[in-house]
C-alpha cells in the first residue's frame, strides 16, 4: 500500500484556521488536480467546516507519497496566502494502515465533534466522486473509498451510534412527531425572536405547517421575523387569540417572567380550542407556566428536557463507540488484506510457477540418470522430496510478504523478492 | 379417512401468536431484523393455523366461541398488516395480547366432549339472510371496538410518555397522538352504525323467539344495547362536549370491556350447550 492523509481537524486547529484553510466548490477542483499533477499520486480533498484533510496514493507499492505534512503545509499556505509556519503545526500525517484507519473512523463518524452525526459519510461520498470525475482517483482509492463507505454504513446500522438528533431544535421537532401526523393543516405560532427560536423554526418550516404567525412585544421585530420566515405577524396584546389558533408554539421571548401563567391559559386559552397544542418553550427564563402540561391536550417542552433528550442521545451514542471501533478495527484489517492479497497474488503465483519450472528443470535431469535403477515407488518419494523442499523454501518469504501486507509495509520486501527470484 | 386440518386446535394458533408476540416484545429491547421475520413468520403461521380451525370446525358466530374466534381473526390480521406496514412501531406488541385474550377466552367457552354443540335455532333456515346480515354487521362492528380499543390503549401509553416527557426516540416507536386519535375516531365512527343496524335487526328477529321478554332480558342483548350506549355517549363527549383525547381513550376501553362481556355470553337464539340464555 501506498497511502497517505495529512490534513487538519477541529482538534488540532481552531475555527478561524479552518474557515481559512477550508476549500469552496471551485477551489476544491483546483487544489486537487494541482496536488495529482505536481506529485503524481491519486488525490482526494475533504473539505468540511471540522476538517481539511488530503487522502493521497502513490503508484509504487509499499512506499508513501511525497505528499507529506510539509509540503502540504507549503501548498495550504501558497494556495490561501497564510505563512506556511503557521500552518505546518496544525497538520497531522497518517500512513498505510493508519492512513485506512483514520479514514474509516472519519467516515464512520466516530473522528467526528458530535460523535454519529450523519453528515461527514456523504461529505466523503462527495469528494470521492468529485476526484473521480476530476480523473484524479486511481486503484488504490477505487477500491478504498467504497470500502470505507461500506464500513459506516456497517457502523450505522448495527450500532445505532447515529440514533436521535443532537440538536436541541431537532429534538424539539421530534417531540412534535410524537403528537402531530400531518402539518399541512397545523399553524405554528413564534413569541419572540430569539437565535435558538429561529433555528427550529427553521426545523419546523420543513414540515410545511399551513401558516406560521408571528408575535413580538416589538411589531417592527414581528414583522421583520415575519417576513424572513413567510408568516404573519400579529400584534402582541391579540397574543391569547393566536394561542387559540396555533397547534405548535415556540416561546423565546427575554422575558424576566412567565408571559403565560397556568391561570390566564386555562381561563383564555384552553376552553376556545380542539386538539392538542405542543408548545416549545425555548426561553430562559421560561414563558410558559410548567403546570400547563398534561401530555394529552397540552405537550409543553422546555429548554431543560430538550437540553435532557439531547445528552440521552450523545450518552446513548457514547456507548456504541467501542462496538463502533471494533467494526472499524475489523474493516481496517479486511482491507489491508483484501489489497496486500491483490497486489501479492500476481507476485506470489509468479515466485511459485517460477520455483515449480527450478525444480521441474532439475528433476528431468536426475531422474534419467538414475533410470533402471528406481522403481515408480521411489520416483514419486524422490519428486515428493523436492516438492516438500520447495513448500519449505516458500513458506518463510511468502509469510513475511503477507506479515508485513497487514501492516500496509510489504512494499520494500515485494521489490526485494522481485529481484532476488528475478521476478520481473 | 380425517384430514390433518380437522387436528388444528386453538393451542396450534394461540401458541403461535404467542411466539410472535414474544418475539416482537423481544424487538423492543434488541431491535434485529431477524427477530421481526421470526416474530412475523410465527404470526402468520397462527393466522394460517387459526383460518383452517374457523373452516373447517366451523364454529357458529352465535356462540360465544364462534364469536370471540372471529374477530381475534380479523384481529390477528390486523395485527400482521400493521407489523408489515408499520415496521417500525410497536404494532404486534398491542394487538397480540388482545388477540391472545380472544383466543383464551374462546378456548374457556369451547364446548365439553359429549355436550352438544351450539346450533341454530330450527325458524333460523327460514330467516338465514337477516340473521346472516346481523351476524356480519355485529362481527364488523365488533371489528371496530377491537380497533378503538387498541387505538385508544396505544393513546394513553403514548400520551402517559408525553407526560413524563420521555425521550421521543427511546423504548416503543409508537403512532402520533393525532394519528391515534384519528383511529379510534374513525373506528367508532364506522362501529356505531354497524351495531345500531345490527342491534335493529337482532331485536326484530327476536320476535321468532319462543318467549321474546326472555330473550330480550339476556346478558348479550342487554350488553349489546349497553355498548350502543356507550358508543352514542362517546360520540356524543367528541362532537358535542369537545372532550379531551385521554378521556374518550378512556370510554372506549370501558366500551371494548362491555363488549367482551357481550361476546362471551350466550346468544339467546343459539340453543344446545350453555344454549339456554344467561
Amino acid at each position: 500500500m501506498n497511502l497517505r492523509m495529512v490534513g487538519c481537524n477541529f482538534r488540532t486547529a481552531p475555527v478561524e484556521w479552518r474557515e481559512k484553510l477550508a476549500f469552496d466548490a471551485a477551489g476544491h477542483a483546483k487544489a486537487v488536480t494541482e496536488v495529482a499533477a505536481r506529485f503524481g499520486c491519486e488525490v482526494l480533498l475533504l473539505s468540511t467546516c471540522n476538517r481539511v484533510e488530503f487522502l493521497v496514493a502513490g503508484s509504487v507499492p509499499g512506499g508513501s507519497p511525497p505528499f507529506d505534512a510539509g509540503l502540504a503545509a507549503e501548498f495550504l499556505a501558497e494556495v490561501h496566502g497564510v505563512p506556511a509556519a503557521s500552518v505546518a503545526p496544525l497538520l497531522y500525517e497518517h500512513t498505510q494502515a493508519a492512513a485506512v484507519r483514520h479514514l474509516f473512523r472519519v467516515v464512520a463518524s466516530l473522528d467526528s465533534l458530535i460523535v454519529g452525526e450523519g453528515q461527514i459519510a456523504g461529505q466523503v461520498k462527495q469528494a470521492f466522486e468529485a476526484s473521480q470525475g476530476l480523473g484524479v482517483s486511481g486503484p488504490l482509492l477505487n477500491a478504498l473509498l467504497p470500502f470505507a463507505l461500506r464500513t459506516a454504513k456497517r457502523v450505522r446500522t448495527e450500532t445505532g451510534i447515529t440514533r436521535g438528533h443532537v440538536s436541541v431544535s431537532s429534538v424539539a421537532v421530534d417531540y412534535v412527531r410524537q403528537v402531530f401526523d400531518t402539518f399541512a393543516d397545523k399553524t405554528v405560532l413564534i413569541i419572540g425572536a430569539g437565535k435558538m427560536g429561529r433555528l427550529t423554526l427553521k426545523h419546523l418550516q420543513e414540515l410545511k405547517p399551513r401558516r406560521i404567525l408571528v408575535t413580538n412585544r416589538s411589531p417592527a421585530r414581528a414583522v421583520e421575523v415575519a417576513a424572513l420566515c413567510g408568516g404573519v405577524a400579529v400584534p402582541w396584546d391579540e397574543l391569547d387569540d393566536a394561542l387559540v389558533k396555533a397547534d405548535i408554539v415556540v416561546s423565546t421571548t427575554g422575558a424576566g417572567e412567565p408571559i403565560v401563567t397556568a391561570k390566564r391559559y386555562v381561563a383564555k386559552v384552553a376552553p376556545r380550542r380542539t386538539g392538542t397544542q405542543v408548545i416549545l418553550d425555548i426561553a430562559v427564563p421560561r414563558d410558559f407556566d410548567p403546570a400547563i402540561h398534561d401530555g394529552d391536550r397540552v405537550c409543553l417542552f422546555n429548554i431543560d428536557d430538550l437540553t435532557r433528550v439531547r445528552e440521552q442521545t450523545l450518552a446513548g451514542r457514547r456507548k456504541q463507540v467501542a462496538p463502533a471501533e471494533a467494526i472499524v478495527e475489523h474493516e481496517v484489517k479486511k482491507f489491508t488484506e483484501d489489497w496486500t492479497r491483490r497486489r501479492h497474488g500476481p507476485v506470489i503465483g509468479k515466485l511459485t510457477a517460477e520455483v515449480d519450472k527450478l525444480r521441474a528443470e532439475v528433476t528431468a535431469q536426475l531422474l534419467p540418470r538414475l533410470n533402471g535403477k528406481l522403481t515408480d515407488e521411489d520416483r514419486k518419494t524422490i519428486e515428493g522430496a523436492f516438492r516438500l523442499f520447495q513448500n519449505k523454501l516458500l513458506h518463510g518469504p511468502i509469510a513475511a510478504l503477507q506479515e508485513a501486507g497487514r501492516e500496509g509495509q510489504s512494499g520494500t520486501l515485494l521489490e526485494s523478492l522481485k529481484k532476488l527470484f528475478r521476478l520481473e | 379417512m380425517s384430514s390433518p386440518l380437522e387436528n388444528v386446535s386453538h393451542a396450534c394458533f394461540g401458541l403461535s401468536y404467542l411466539v410472535a408476540f414474544a418475539c416482537e416484545a423481544a424487538r423492543l429491547r434488541w431491535p434485529s431484523r431477524p427477530l421481526r421475520l421470526t416474530g412475523l413468520g410465527w404470526g402468520t403461521a397462527g393466522l394460517l393455523a387459526h383460518s383452517a380451525f374457523l373452516l373447517v370446525q366451523h364454529p357458529t358466530p352465535a356462540s360465544p366461541e364462534g364469536s370471540l374466534l372471529g374477530v381475534a381473526w380479523v384481529l390477528a390480521v390486523f395485527s400482521l398488516y400493521g407489523s408489515v406496514h408499520h415496521a417500525r412501531q410497536a404494532w404486534a406488541v398491542f394487538v397480540l395480547p388482545v388477540v391472545l385474550g380472544l383466543v383464551g377466552l374462546s378456548f374457556a367457552e369451547t364446548p365439553v366432549a359429549g355436550e352438544p354443540a351450539f346450533a341454530a335455532p330450527p325458524w333460523l333456515p327460514g330467516e338465514r339472510g337477516w340473521g346472516s346480515l346481523h351476524g356480519l354487521l355485529l362481527l364488523l362492528a365488533a371489528v371496530g371496538v377491537s380497533v378503538g380499543f387498541l387505538a385508544s390503549v396505544m393513546y394513553l401509553v403514548q400520551a402517559g410518555r408525553l407526560k413524563a416527557k420521555r425521550s421521543p426516540l427511546g423504548g416503543l416507536a409508537m403512532l402520533s397522538l393525532e394519528r391515534l386519535e384519528a383511529m379510534n375516531r374513525r373506528a367508532v365512527n364506522v362501529a356505531f352504525p354497524l351495531l345500531s343496524v345490527g342491534l335493529f335487526l337482532g331485536v326484530v328477529l327476536l320476535r321468532h323467539g319462543e318467549d321474546l321478554a326472555e330473550n330480550l332480558f339476556t346478558v348479550k342483548v342487554l350488553g349489546t344495547l349497553g355498548l350502543w350506549a356507550v358508543f352514542g355517549v362517546l360520540l356524543y363527549l367528541r362532537y358535542a362536549a369537545n372532550v379531551s383525547g385521554r378521556r374518550l381513550a378512556l370510554g372506549t376501553i370501558v366500551a371494548f370491556a362491555l363488549f367482551l362481556l357481550v361476546l362471551a355470553s350466550t346468544h339467546p337464539f343459539a340453543v344446545g350447550a350453555g344454549g339456554r340464555p344467561l
